[in-house]
């Protein structure tokens, strides 16, 4: 049932790729749209048939595919993968929904998205860690083709730093599953087997560093991210999104199925560096996104900041807060995404993100009335206002680290407070005041052009009202995932909660023996 | 034409040469023709509901203190209650705000006798008919003896604006008419006919009466010598086009920061001034005209704004700005009505005074949205 995630994408490639030259961009979109329509809904039925009490695998596929390099074709779907693939499959339709109906070489623009759809979802799927990189590094090719042929003017520079960092990334994981394969002595790269494998821990700690650097690189975890506002100003609009919406949480996903997942031990010890990374992202990318002037800048350095707080819940590895950083990547997924649709419908409108430059958006009848107020919205559910699910996930996380690692999480809430600073300024200074007379005349907006936004921003109020239709799949993951750091743990820690996330939130028992007490109950 | 001595040297001497050469403040286009023609046939049809409104207020509201169905023009039935509750209806609110500002800035010679112990007896005559059988407000009337007197003084107003808007509203709609015939076909055509009719209408006497009790009181005798050039449309040019009020936006938060002039004679927040885009700026609010006029729009107006990128969306501005565009060719035809001498003079010092006098209007319109429609 999985393949169909992966396939479909491709053989709507060959079909796109065999079309006369002939057929116009808007049929070619069309195919597209038809074929991630038909991978929305198999999503959606995935979803129906998951059964949210069991923590491991589901719908698992297995074929072998070459043995003697240990790689094989191993698919399976967990807590963990499941909200991951749902957004992707989501944010890829939106993304080619608000492509550009008369793009340039629209056959090959199509045939990339259609590869990277399938990139991602098999890399979110893959259960052999060969095959998860091959996966990671196919979706590097079409985002380098796309950002490199539609980008902005720096689109070269920015495509090319895109791929030796991406690159970098791609190798640094690959020597760390080489080095758990050989060191493990299995030899095997399913992960199941080498899930098995206890390592001495100096050799778990190397290779844990390494997988991060590799994954850090993705995230990115301040310093290594560099590469990403560039690339976000140069991309096109649904490349941003897609960028900020899922390829970024390749890097959380990877670090929590593969660094927790296999290096338990060692993430013990790691756990306060990972802390400390995560308020250095959050600060460093607040401060950095209220300096800019260039709003795809502001929410690309946002972007920066909101992946700590995934990081700082991933340090922690209870459940409540493996439970909260899935929460945190669908959440920031969602809401980075609606910030790069509503960006990118200012920048396709006035042609300037300077908001030096924009003035008075809001004006009822020559403004954009209705993407101003989104982008109200959108800045607010950013910033966690309550009543949207940037509240849920950034309040689950506080909840399960604030006891763990207190100072962090006292850092990371002034980050929190940062996020309102810069995206009021943006929209203080983008939108209200009186319309600049050289925006006066700006061309029609269409319902194309904000249909993506108020999809988005109805599942961000929606599970922000019913949060538990998001974190109900994820429960038992959270779970397994957080006893496996607990019961690694060199510090004495409280018997889990067996009982379901209700509870966590009930309850202070998920917290370590001695903090346990302290905990206010809800 | 006149042949001045010397070319102007003022900094807008196209404008102020336009003028003298017996042009309009607006530029001779065929779009510029298109939009004031279109939407001053659709003013017409609005303005032509409006003075029968404030007459009929004048008329039929006069020292209703609570006149809660006063836009209902006498005919109050439940569908009538539920367009108006539903704002399915002409705002009639708009010609109460530019009565409004002639009465706050008066001038002319209505302002002169509303002020005058003539108006006061006949008004005084007026409020006792009216409160005969009323005991509390012949208490009040006791207590509070100039209240009443400038309520009637209101009304007033009333009646001289719907008076004044009623030879308008047949002007805009005539000019229409010629204009669908084709014996419209420039701006120039456009401010003679005005010119024309606000002279023929010059002369008008503006008079105010009303029945109480089935006995009749005049309230302004013809006697008093009101007309309707000099004593209703210069005071409405000066109130609504000009000054207007600095409130309803956010430029009144200015006034404690007292960026408004303490002098009402300062006061540029009139209709040609105002914002076309709806951000609250100052004066009568532009939107409830708009808002009237966009149902009355003619079909080949229409289609020129549909023609633009935002279509519908942005309605009401094109509007605004076509309305504005307009109004200048009315504000040039009062100008141009009102020169000491004749235009066509030959004599150097009346073409002097008429430079000067044309000078001093182009000086007070330059911060005007003048400039912004001459592209």
């Amino acid at each position: 049932m999985l393949s169909v995630l992966i396939w479909v994408p491709l053989v709507g490639v060959v079909l796109i790729g065999c079309l006369p030259q002939a057929v116009s961009a808007s049929r070619i979109r069309q195919i597209a749209l038809i074929l991630t329509t038909a991978v929305l809904v198999w999503t959606g039925i995935l979803i129906s048939q998951f059964d949210a009490s069991l923590s491991g695998l589901q719908f698992q596929e297995a074929l072998p595919w070459v043995d003697t390099l240990g790689l094989s074709y191993q698919l399976g779907m967990d807590g963990l993968a499941l909200p991951l693939v749902g957004m992707s499959s989501l944010l890829i339709w939106l993304s080619i929904y608000s492509s550009d109906a008369n793009v340039t070489r629209p056959r090959l623009y199509y045939c990339l998205m259609l590869i990277l759809a399938a990139g991602v979802a098999g890399a979110f799927l893959a259960q052999n860690l060969l095959l998860f990189f091959l996966f990671y590094e196919v979706e590097l090719v079409p985002l380098y083709l796309i950002i490199a042929i539609w980008g902005g003017a720096r689109r070269g520079y920015a495509a090319m730093k895109f791929l030796i960092y991406t690159a970098v990334s791609g190798i640094l994981i690959l020597a760390a599953f080489f080095g758990l394969a050989l060191l493990s002595g299995t030899f095997s790269f399913d992960y199941d087997v080498v899930k098995q494998q206890t390592l001495p821990l100096g050799t778990q700690m190397v290779l844990l560093v390494v997988l991060l650097i590799g994954f850090g690189i993705k995230i990115p975890i301040v310093p290594l991210h560099t590469w990403l506002p560039d690339t976000h100003v140069e991309a096109p609009t649904p490349i941003s999104v897609l960028l900020a919406g899922v390829l970024l949480k390749l890097g959380t996903y990877g670090l929590l199925r593969f660094g927790l997942g296999l290096f338990p031990e060692a993430w013990q010890v790691l756990a306060p560096v990972l802390a400390v990374l995560a308020v250095v992202n959050v600060l460093y990318g607040s401060f950095v996104a209220i300096a800019q002037t260039d709003m795809k800048k502001i929410v690309a350095y946002s972007s920066v900041g909101h992946m700590g707080y995934i990081l700082l819940a991933i340090a922690v590895a209870s459940p409540l807060s493996i439970a909260g950083a899935i929460a945190q990547m669908v959440s920031h997924g969602l809401i980075s995404g609606l910030l790069f649709f509503l960006v990118g419908v200012v920048y396709a409108k006035t042609g300037t993100r300077d908001v030096t430059v924009l003035r008075g958006l809001l004006n009822p009848e020559r403004g954009l009335p209705l993407i101003g107020t989104l982008m109200v919205a959108a800045a607010m559910a950013s910033a966690g206002i309550p009543g949207m699910v940037g509240f849920v996930a950034e309040f689950i996380i506080y909840r399960s680290s604030i006891l763990a690692f207190p100072v962090p999480t006292l850092l990371c809430m002034i980050g929190t407070a940062l996020t309102a600073v810069y995206f009021l300024n943006l929209i203080n200074r983008v939108f209200f005041g009186r319309l600049s007379d050289p925006l006066s005349n700006l061309p029609a907006i269409y319902w194309k052009d904000r249909i993506p936004s108020i999809v988005i921003l109805a599942l961000v109020i929606t599970l922000g009202l019913q949060p538990n239709w998001m974190l109900r799949w994820s429960e038992r993951t959270s779970l397994a995932l957080g006893s496996l750091a607990t019961e690694h743990s060199t510090t004495s820690l409280a018997p889990l909660m067996r009982d379901g996330l209700i509870e966590i939130f009930r309850t202070p028992s998920v917290m370590p023996a001695h903090l346990s007490p302290h905990l206010p109950t809800l | 034409m006149v042949a001045t001595s010397r070319p102007t040297v003022h900094p807008l001497s196209t404008l102020v040469t336009r003028l003298e050469t017996g042009g309009a403040l607006l530029p001779e286009t065929p779009d510029n023709l298109l939009e004031v023609v279109g939407v001053l046939k659709s003013y017409g049809i609005v303005l032509d509901a409006y003075w029968q409104n404030l007459t009929y207020i004048a008329n039929h509201q006069f020292l209703v203190l609570f006149p809660v169905f006063k836009y209902f023009n006498g005919e109050v039935t439940l569908p009538k209650l539920l367009r108006h509750l539903g704002h399915d209806r002409i705002n009639y609110e708009f010609a109460e705000y530019c009565m409004k500002s002639m009465f706050w800035h008066g001038g002319g010679g209505l302002d002169t006798y509303l002020d005058s112990p003539e108006f006061l007896t006949r008004a005084r005559a007026a409020i006792q008919a009216k409160l005969q059988p009323n005991l509390p407000m012949r208490g009040i009337n006791r207590l509070f003896p100039d209240f009443l007197p400038e309520q009637v003084r209101v009304m007033a107003y009333y009646s001289a604006l719907g008076q004044f808007w009623r030879v308008m509203s047949h002007m805009f709609l005539e000019l229409s008419d010629l204009y669908d015939q084709g014996k419209i076909r420039a701006i120039a055509d456009v401010v003679a006919l005005i010119q024309q009719r606000l002279v023929d209408a010059a002369s008008l006497p503006v008079t105010y009466a009303v029945t109480i009790h089935g006995q009749g009181y005049d309230i302004i005798p013809e006697a008093a010598g009101l007309t309707f050039l000099a004593d209703t449309a210069v005071p409405y040019i000066e109130a609504v086009f000009l000054r207007s009020f600095p409130f309803f936006g956010t430029v009144s938060y200015n006034a404690q920061a007292h960026q408004i002039s303490a002098h009402q004679k300062d006061f540029n927040y009139g209709a040609l001034f105002a914002d076309p885009l709806p951000i609250g700026g100052a004066g009568i609010p532009p939107t409830l005209l708009m808002q009237d006029m966009s149902h009355f729009i003619p079909d080949y107006l229409h289609a020129f704004y549909m023609n633009s990128s935002r279509g519908e969306d942005d309605l009401r501005v094109k509007i605004c700005v076509s309305f504005q565009k307009s109004m200048f060719c009315v504000t040039t035809a009062a100008i141009l009505g009102t020169l000491p001498h004749p235009l066509d003079t030959a004599e150097l010092p009346q073409q002097q005074a008429n430079r000067a006098y044309i000078e001093s209007w182009v000086d007070r319109l330059a911060e005007s949205r003048l400039l912004s429609v001459q592209s």
